[in-house]
C-alpha cells in the first residue's frame, strides 16, 4: 500500500519517534493524535498512541470497546501496527511511588489521606503522570513511534515543567520549614521567622487548625523522599524532549481565542528551537459563496430552482442567507489562522482540516480525516 | 462551551427579574468585563447594570479577605501573611485556592448584610471547567475527611451544608449537542448528584443550530444534482448545515435520555457582533424559557 509522504506534516511525523500534541480542550487533539498514529501504521511503523481522554467514539472507530490501561492492538488491516493506550493516572502515580520511594516510606505515602485525595489533582501531577509513562514506553523501545495526547491545560508549559514544578514544590524553603523546622532554627534575616516559627504556626493554626497543618507536615516529609527521583526523571524527560527525535504538533480550532492559546503554546515552548513542528488546526468553514454572488438578484438563482422547488424564490432567498452566513464564518476562519501566520516562524507548517458534517464514528471516518490530513494536505 | 456567556445571561437574567445578583468568576482571566463593554474585572466588585454586580476572585485576594476576618486585626495579617515564605507555604497546601474561593463565594450567598437582609437574593459563579470544578465543589468534603476539628474544618463543614441544601444551592450545567461534551455532562452530572449530593438544575444547550428548510425541500435538496458552480456552493452551505443540525438534533435526544433535567436551547449567533447585545438576547431567551416551565418562583 502507498502512502503518501509529499506533504510538509506528513514528511514531519516520517521522521520522528516521539510526537507530543499539546492545545486547548476540545480542539480534537485526541483524534488528531490518532489519525497521525493512523498514518505511520499505515506506512508500516509499530506505533502507539497514549491517550488521556477515555474518547469511546474514537475507541470504537479503531474498533476497540474502550482504551484501557494496557495497551491494545488495533484490528484494521495495515502494513505496521497501531496500539492505543489510556493514561490511568492513580496507578502511574503509585508506580512512581513503588519505584522512588525508600521502601520505609513507601507506605507511609500510598495510604496518607492527603496522597490520596491529591495524587490526581495537585498541580502538575496529571502531566507529571503522562511524561513518566511517556518515558516508560520511550525507555522500553517497543515502539518505533510514541504519539502522545496530553491532558488540555490552560498553561503552555505546565506539562514540560510538571517534573519540576512538583519538586519545587516539595523543595521550597517555606515547606522545608514545616517539615524539618530544624533548618530555619538560628538563621537570621528570615523576616517573620525570626520572630519564631511557633509564632507564626500559631497564627497559621488559628486559620487552619493546627490539625490540618500536621497532616500536611506528615505528607510532606513522606512525599520528600521522592523527590530526587522525580528530580532526575524529570531531566531526563525533559532532555528526550529536546531531542531532534521529539516533535510537539499544537493542536487548535480556528477560533481566535483558541488560536491565541495555540501561539501561547508556541511562543513558551521556544520559538527559536523548533520544538513545535506544526500546527494542525480542526473545524475550519472552508466553504460559502463570493461576496459578488451575494449581491446577485434572488430571481438568477430561483429561476435554477423552479423545477424542483414549490416555492423556489423562498428556498432561494433561504440558500443564499446560509450560504452567506457560512462566508462569513469562513472569512473568520481564515482571517484568524493568517494572524497566527504572521506570529510564527516561515518553517512551520500551519495544515488545517476542513469541517466535517459529521462525526468520526468508524474505520472509514478514521481513514477519510487521515487523507484529509496528509495527502491532501492543505497549508495557510 | 461558552461557560461564561451562559452565566453572565443567567446572571443578567435573574437581575431583570428584580433579584439582587453577584456574578462570580474566581482565579479566571475576566472576560466579564469585555462582555459588558466595560474595564476588565478584579477583586474589586463592579456595577454591571441595575441589581447586577460582578467580582472577578482570586486566591490571593480571597485568602487575604478571609485571614482578616478571621484573624481581625490587620497588622498580625501583615506580619504573618504578607511574608514572601508563608506565602509560597499557602500556596502549596493542596486545595486551599479552591476552599477559600468557594469560602468567599459562600459568605455572599449566606453570611454578607444589608441591615437585616441579606445583600444578595442569588449568586450566579462562572464555576471552572468540568474537571477543576468538580475539584472546587468538592473541597469541603475532602477537608471535613481530612480533619475533625478546628477554624477550617469549620468552615468546610458550612460550606458542604450550603452546597447540600437543594434550597439554596444548585448546578446548571452549559454544554454543546456533541458527542465529547454531552458525555462530559453526563459524568458531570453523575458525580454532583450521587458522589457531591449537590442538585443539578438546568442544562443549557449552547450553539443551537435551526434549519431554515422544510423537511421536502431538505430532501429535494439532498436529491439535486449541482448544475452550475453558484448553486454547488449554496447546496454545499445548505447540506452542511442541515448535517450539522441532523447531528445536534440527534445528541438532544440522547442528552434528554442521558440526564433528567430541563434543557434550555441557547441558539448559536453566526455574526460575531456585539457581545452585550448577545447577552441581552440570552438572558431574554433564559427568562421566556424559564416562564414556559413555569419554574419561576
Amino acid at each position: 500500500m502507498s502512502v503518501s509522504t509529499s506533504g510538509k506534516l506528513a514528511e514531519l511525523v516520517s521522521r520522528k519517534r516521539v510526537i507530543i500534541c499539546v492545545g486547548s480542550g476540545g480542539v480534537g487533539k485526541t483524534t488528531t493524535s490518532a489519525i497521525i498514529a493512523l498514518q505511520e501504521a499505515k506506512r508500516g511503523k509499530k506505533v502507539i498512541v497514549l491517550t488521556i481522554d477515555p474518547a469511546k467514539r474514537l475507541a470504537n472507530a479503531l474498533g476497540l470497546a474502550s482504551f484501557t490501561g494496557k495497551a491494545q492492538k488495533v484490528e484494521l488491516e495495515m502494513e505496521g501496527e497501531l496500539w492505543a493506550m489510556m493514561l490511568d493516572m492513580k496507578a502511574c502515580f503509585d508506580e512512581v511511588v513503588v519505584r522512588y520511594a525508600p521502601p520505609e516510606s513507601r507506605d507511609e505515602i500510598l495510604s496518607n489521606r492527603i496522597y490520596e485525595y491529591f495524587s490526581t489533582s495537585l498541580a502538575g501531577t496529571q502531566e507529571y503522570a503522562a511524561s513518566e509513562r511517556l518515558y516508560q514506553l520511550y525507555e522500553s523501545g517497543e515502539y518505533d513511534l510514541i504519539v502522545l495526547d496530553t491532558p488540555p491545560t490552560t498553561h503552555a508549559l505546565d506539562f514540560l515543567e510538571a517534573p519540576n514544578r512538583l519538586g519545587d514544590a516539595v523543595n521550597s524553603r517555606a515547606l522545608q520549614w514545616l517539615y524539618k523546622p530544624t533548618v530555619f532554627a538560628g538563621k537570621k534575616g528570615l523576616g517573620v521567622f525570626s520572630m519564631g516559627t511557633t509564632y507564626v504556626v500559631r497564627i497559621l493554626s488559628k486559620l487552619t487548625g493546627a490539625q490540618l497543618l500536621e497532616e500536611f507536615s506528615t505528607f510532606l516529609s513522606a512525599f520528600s523522599t521522592l523527590f530526587d527521583g522525580l528530580q532526575e526523571r524529570g531531566k531526563a524527560v525533559r532532555d528526550l524532549l529536546s531531542r531532534d527525535e521529539s516533535t510537539f504538533i499544537v493542536v487548535s480550532t480556528p477560533d481566535p481565542l483558541t488560536l491565541k492559546e495555540a501561539a501561547f503554546f508556541y511562543e513558551k515552548l521556544g520559538k527559536d528551537q523548533n520544538t513545535v513542528g506544526a500546527f494542525v488546526i480542526n473545524r475550519v468553514h472552508d466553504f460559502g459563496i463570493d461576496d459578488e454572488d451575494l449581491r446577485r438578484p434572488i430571481v438568477n438563482i430561483s429561476t435554477k430552482l423552479d423545477t424542483q422547488f414549490e416555492n423556489p424564490r423562498s428556498v432561494a432567498q433561504k440558500l443564499v442567507d446560509i450560504a452567506s452566513k457560512y462566508s462569513t464564518l469562513k472569512k473568520q476562519d481564515f482571517r484568524a489562522m493568517k494572524d497566527l501566520k504572521n506570529n510564527v516562524s516561515g518553517d512551520v507548517p500551519i495544515v488545517y482540516m476542513p469541517y466535517f458534517d459529521r462525526d468520526i464514528h468508524n474505520a472509514e471516518g478514521l481513514e477519510r480525516a487521515r487523507l484529509e490530513l496528509f495527502d491532501k494536505e492543505k497549508r495557510i | 462551551m461558552g461557560k461564561t456567556t451562559v452565566a453572565s445571561a443567567f446572571a443578567l437574567s435573574c437581575a431583570k427579574r428584580g433579584m439582587k445578583t453577584l456574578l462570580m468568576q474566581v482565579n479566571a482571566k475576566d472576560r466579564i468585563g469585555a462582555i459588558f463593554n466595560q474595564d476588565p474585572i478584579g477583586e474589586e466588585m463592579v456595577e454591571l447594570g441595575p441589581n447586577l454586580y460582578c467580582v472577578n476572585s482570586t486566591p490571593a485576594s480571597a485568602m487575604r479577605e478571609y485571614a482578616l476576618m478571621t484573624l481581625k486585626i490587620k497588622i498580625i495579617y501583615r506580619a504573618v501573611f504578607e511574608n514572601k515564605i508563608v506565602q509560597s507555604f499557602l500556596n502549596a497546601i493542596p486545595g486551599i485556592s479552591e476552599l477559600v474561593l468557594l469560602g468567599k463565594a459562600y459568605y455572599h450567598a449566606a453570611v454578607e448584610k444589608r441591615g437585616k437582609k441579606r445583600r444578595w437574593d442569588i449568586v450566579v459563579l462562572d464555576a471552572p471547567a468540568t474537571g477543576h470544578g468538580i475539584f472546587l465543589l468538592k473541597i469541603p468534603s475532602v477537608v471535613t475527611s481530612i480533619i475533625e476539628s478546628g477554624h477550617m474544618f469549620e468552615e468546610a463543614e458550612r460550606m458542604k451544608a450550603m452546597l447540600e441544601d437543594p434550597e439554596f444551592t444548585s448546578v446548571n450545567i452549559v454544554t454543546l449537542l456533541e458527542d465529547l461534551p454531552i458525555n462530559e455532562s453526563k459524568m458531570l452530572s453523575e458525580t454532583l448528584q450521587e458522589e457531591l449530593n449537590i442538585a443539578v438544575d438546568y442544562i443549557f444547550a449552547n450553539k443551537v443550530l435551526s434549519n431554515p428548510f422544510t423537511e421536502e425541500e431538505e430532501n429535494t435538496l439532498h436529491r439535486l444534482e449541482d448544475s452550475d458552480t453558484l448553486l454547488d456552493s449554496l447546496f454545499q452551505s445548505a447540506r452542511f448545515h442541515g448535517a450539522r443540525v441532523a447531528s445536534q438534533k440527534k445528541y438532544a435526544d440522547i442528552l434528554k435520555e442521558k440526564i433528567d433535567c430541563f434543557t434550555i436551547e441557547i441558539p448559536y449567533f453566526f455574526d460575531g457582533a456585539d457581545r452585550a447585545e448577545q447577552i441581552e438576547k440570552i438572558s431574554k431567551i433564559i427568562s421566556t424559557q424559564l416562564n414556559q416551565t413555569g419554574e419561576v418562583e
